[in-house]
């Protein structure tokens, strides 16, 4: 099969890509991946009674309710971050080899669909998988955190009446814990591990149409995923100038790691959400617009490799 | 197109892209930081510390995750009585998690009070080391604390612990740094109204700023949420003390009302010779104040047990 008669037709059809990646979300879905929301619930309950001793005691009440948000955020939004990237990953690697397999990458392509727009349609069927699942985890969260906050709320405004605390310091210790609750906030946390699993989806999608093996593929994504938290000191290391007594080579190391990988230290903002930070609007866009950037980079030199690619 | 082409043009693309990158993402990395909303990255020894599987999590984002498994490994050493782990685990939590205040609260408190109490009445050792090790923990409370405070500037609860082990008289006292301590807690417009008091109260035991109290104690004392026996006790002292020629028990019934609220809760303060408030015109107002209220001699305040008047460095001595 040759691939000069689909580079003429135009690309990135949404009806086109939006078929395509509706079919890779059923494959998906047949996976039966959504079994790990199970895990996911047990856990995430578990984590409501998962409290040190140390958070009991009446010296406690400012801080101890807090806390016990704090640990069911910090639960829920590191399994969020953990499903969602070896999702992103997995599923990605699987699909194209499964293509091959089941041969309906050859009937795909031997129809008038540019392969750009089968890429694209591959990697928002499982950027859809990604959402979905993120989204039953978050409304997961959400209850979860509600009902806890509405009983630490209680219990607050109930022991500080008891030792006549005034009306500004029972509003003031309510306010502190509306923070640690569902937030804006949180669900710009929600949205950043989103975006991170998406980026690593979109380089899965890179490495699969050069590799030979969902083995491969699948690791390979991992080694990139953790030098992307790298990529950040290597950086800083390159603008820095390097320490004393650094060699170029060591330099010019650091800055072909900042020029090749995403810089997913960006994306640990959620860190700062869980301990009660307020992520602005401007700072969410900038954030989206940086995992974007990273996604349609790496979805392009894939279609790059993928457009002459024979089978 | 071949294949060599093909991957230096990928290359290339690649670079380029890195490239375009690289400014904004420096400048944004930055900008997160100085907005608190991304943690200085994790230093080499806490990386060494935490061991390479919780280094991995930690960079794949998840610090708070990593912290609360810190925290409950702490509180194993709390219960072992394993001070110097859990000094050196709440390091490494903070480290992880610098702007969860619950964290830092509760290793200033565990180093000062617990490890610090412990100390006190470890029978296996020495006096001498059980005061070196009992001073070293309050020490190394007091400086958790400030480097917390100093790192959650917009914080109160922080300061207000601080403040409370620098004006304890089981600890060391501390009152100008104390006074300053609640201060800034103070200031930081969300403490609760204790923290305002214990201000003036810090300030009162400086010696050469009475005059200042004074003042201080005067204005808090004009909102009657404020009048708790210790502030009235405190105004009281401090009056007579800037105008000997005062009547104390006439002052001591105007500030509280009448006069058995006046005795009783002067005669309360008066036995805490522990905490060093200012005693002048106190025992004068009690005095009258009982001539006027005939009370009989067994019930009279002087007749009234007061606290130990030894402090902390005494206890080691006698042992």
């Amino acid at each position: 099969m040759t691939a000069a008669r689909t580079r003429k037709l135009p690309f990135l059809r949404v009806r086109r890509v939006s078929v395509i990646a509706g079919h890779a979300f059923t494959q998906l879905m047949r996976m039966k991946v959504f079994y790990f929301l199970g895990l996911f619930a047990l856990i995430g309950i578990a984590s409501n009674f998962f409290n040190a001793p140390q958070q009991s005691g009446p010296e406690a009440l400012g801080d101890h309710g807090l806390d016990l948000l704090r640990l069911i955020k910090s639960w829920s939004i590191g399994l969020m971050t953990i499903f969602s990237v070896v999702i992103g990953i997995v599923s990605t690697a699987l699909l194209l080899p499964k293509d091959v397999e089941d041969r309906t990458l050859y009937t795909i392509l031997a129809k008038p669909v540019p392969r750009l727009d089968y890429l694209a349609g591959r990697l928002l069927g499982v950027l859809l998988l990604l959402f979905v699942s993120l989204l039953l985890m978050d409304l997961l969260m959400i209850i979860m955190l509600q009902f806890r906050m509405s009983i630490v709320l209680e219990v607050q405004a109930s022991m500080a009446h008891a030792r006549g605390w005034d009306a500004a310091a029972i509003e003031s210790l309510r306010q502190d814990t509306l923070v640690q609750g569902p937030t804006w906030a949180l669900q710009g946390a929600v949205a950043a591990v989103f975006l991170r699993a998406a980026i690593m989806a979109a380089i899965a999608l890179l490495i699969s149409t050069f590799s030979t093996s969902t083995l491969f593929t699948t690791v390979v994504s991992f080694l990139v995923f953790f030098i992307g938290y790298f990529q950040a000191d290597a950086r800083d290391f390159y603008l820095d100038g390097g320490q004393a007594g650094t060699s170029a080579f060591a330099r010019n190391l650091a800055l072909l790691i900042s020029l090749v990988f995403p810089d997913f230290q960006l994306f640990n903002v959620i860190d700062a959400v869980i301990q009660g930070k307020t992520m602005e609007l401007i700072q969410f866009v900038k954030l989206a617009l940086a995992g974007l950037y990273y996604v349609v980079v790496y979805t392009i030199a894939s279609w790059f490799f993928f457009s002459d690619k024979e089978f | 197109m071949k294949a060599r082409y093909k991957n230096t043009i990928l290359a290339l693309g690649l670079l380029a892209s890195g490239g375009l990158r690289l400014g904004w993402e420096a400048s944004m990395t930055r900008e997160m930081r100085a907005d608190g909303l991304l943690a200085k990255p994790v230093k080499m020894s806490t990386r060494d510390k935490i061991g390479q599987t919780s280094a991995v999590v930690v960079l794949g984002g998840l610090r708070t995750l990593v912290a609360t498994f810190c925290n409950l490994r702490a509180y194993n050493y709390f219960e072992q009585n394993r001070w110097s782990e859990l000094a050196e685990t709440y390091e490494l939590i903070v480290d992880l998690a610098p702007n969860t205040i619950y964290y830092w609260d509760t290793g200033g408190y565990y180093l000062s009070y617990c490890a610090a109490s412990y100390y006190h009445y470890d029978s296996t050792l020495p006096a001498l080391r059980r005061r070196e090790a009992w001073q070293s923990s309050i020490q190394r409370g007091r400086s958790f604390l400030e480097r917390g405070a100093k790192l959650n500037p917009d914080d109160w609860i922080i300061n207000a612990s601080l403040g409370r082990i620098l004006s304890d008289p089981n600890k060391i006292l501390d009152f100008p740094a104390a006074a300053a301590a609640f201060k800034a807690s103070a200031d930081t417009g969300k403490a609760l109204s204790y923290v305002r008091r214990n201000e003036c109260l810090a300030l009162a035991r400086i010696p050469g700023r009475e005059a200042e109290a004074l003042e201080f104690a005067r204005r808090l004392y004009s909102d009657p949420h404020n009048r708790v026996p210790v502030l009235c006790s405190v105004l009281l002292a401090l009056e007579c003390r800037a105008d000997p020629s005062k009547n104390p028990m006439q002052l001591a019934i105007s500030i509280f009302g009448n006069a058995r609220s006046a005795h009783d809760q002067l005669s309360d303060y008066w036995v805490r010779v522990r905490e060093r408030y200012p005693l002048d015109g106190v025992a004068s107002a009690l005095r009258n104040l009982e001539i006027i209220l005939a009370t009989p001699e067994k019930e009279s305040a002087f007749k009234r047990p007061l606290q130990r008047a030894d402090n902390p460095e005494d206890w080691f001595r006698k042992r």
